[in-house]
């Protein structure tokens, strides 16, 4: 009977973890500012969310900013993990590096071009697990008006005190801006920047 | 030449104290914000501010070359030839770092790949008359950092040597370029 209830518990506590990483991959982009969120039961904690960057230059200290606005959705199939999705939009005007000036400049056609192209979006692909602490979630962003895939590392960790009703995750990933078209400051500034979004999911099921 | 006169010109005078505020700062700052500012926002704000001042050093250069051309210049106090001749030197290499440090940091701007529109204290943007090279920025940008270690050294020994004019061998050397009143005006 021990024996019995131990295993259903490891095969419980597999499953558990499984679900947990389906969903917090599927929902890795998932971020919203007042917009209806809600799918499969799951929300966004938006004071926990994050979405940025950091990038570095020669000369230059390391220049890490951030989006204030923002939004997503997200679906998620439990028995499909494959079949999840998710997409989510950026405005581009949102940019915040801390400075008005730098935050202007960054805006302007040489880089961001936020007056001609407002928003960034995501728009998953495929959804992978990788283990129960990490996702894959390969899908299309376009930036400046060019679609290009990319491809997100997600972690993820559950809140133990939140009882499986929290799920914390820092998806992070590489974007080759040239590819986009945006070749300024290369190869003063780098090519390559590291993206990084940080939120919570919560449920009440 | 000019014997009657034993002060600079008030033009000259205000626009030496004006460049040496000018110089001072932007040498200051430019040290300052490579050296000891991490915070990006931070350096980007300042190396604005560092260009404007670099700016108004040149123009400020032009025009005070054209006053010291016409200029009625006083006769240098008696000191050793030796002196004499430093003192040119010096003043003369002063004069081409002052232009040289801004115009080579307006190379920088011109000809790094990371070209940011300078707007001289937020009024007038600078042109950039030639095209991003990275060769010609490095040769800029080492120019620029020479130029300003060579420059902070002679502002050293030309405030040096103003202190010894004045307060060790007690000339006019100083007072004419101070607000003293000319004897023969």
């Amino acid at each position: 009977m021990a024996q019995s209830s131990q295993i259903m518990s490891a095969r419980n506590a597999r499953t558990y973890r499984w679900l947990v990483a389906v969903c917090a991959l599927a929902l890795l982009p998932f971020a919203g500012t007042g917009e209806a969120n809600v799918a499969q039961g799951w929300r966004i904690d938006e004071a926990h969310t994050w979405i940025g960057f950091k990038i570095d230059a020669v000369g230059f200290p390391k220049t890490r900013g951030h989006f204030n606005h923002y939004s997503g959705k997200v679906f998620i199939d439990f028995d499909r993990p494959a079949k999840s999705f998710t997409s989510f939009t950026v405005d581009a005007t949102s940019l915040d590096l801390g400075s008005q000036t730098f935050t202007d400049f960054v805006k302007s056609s040489p880089l961001l071009n936020a007056e001609k192209y407002p928003t960034l979006s995501f728009i998953s692909t495929l959804v992978e697990k990788l283990d129960s602490r990490t996702a894959r979630v390969t899908g299309n962003l376009t930036m400046l008006g060019v679609t290009k895939p990319i491809v997100l590392t997600v972690n993820v960790d559950t809140d133990p005190s939140a009882k499986g009703r929290a799920v914390a995750f820092v998806a992070t990933g590489t974007i080759v801006r040239s590819e986009f078209g945006m070749t300024f400051g290369v190869p003063i500034i780098d090519d390559a920047l590291e993206i990084t979004v940080k939120t919570r999911a919560l449920t009440d099921e | 030449m000019n014997k009657g006169v034993s002060v600079w010109p008030l033009s000259l005078r205000l626009a030496h104290w004006a460049s040496a505020i000018l110089v001072v700062a932007a040498l200051g700052l430019g040290t300052y914000m490579v050296q000891l500012v991490h915070d990006p926002a931070e350096r980007f704000e300042l190396t604005q501010t560092h260009k404007s001042i670099g700016v108004a050093v040149l123009a400020l250069t032009v025009v005070r070359l054209c006053l010291r051309i016409l200029a009625n210049a006083p006769k240098p106090e008696h000191a050793a030839p030796l002196v004499l001749l430093a003192a040119k030197v010096t003043h003369i290499v002063l004069y081409a770092l002052l232009l040289v440090m801004p115009l080579s940091g307006w190379l920088m701007a011109t000809t790094t790949p990371v070209r940011v529109p300078t707007f001289v204290f937020g009024l007038v943007e600078l042109p950039y008359p030639l095209s991003p090279d990275l060769t010609t920025y490095r040769v800029a940008h080492t120019t620029h950092v020479v130029s300003a270690v060579f420059l902070g050294s002679l502002v050293v020994l030309h405030i040096a040597a103003a202190l010894i004019h004045a307060f060790l061998w007690r000339d006019l050397t100083l007072a004419r370029m101070w607000w003293r009143r000319s004897p023969a005006a």
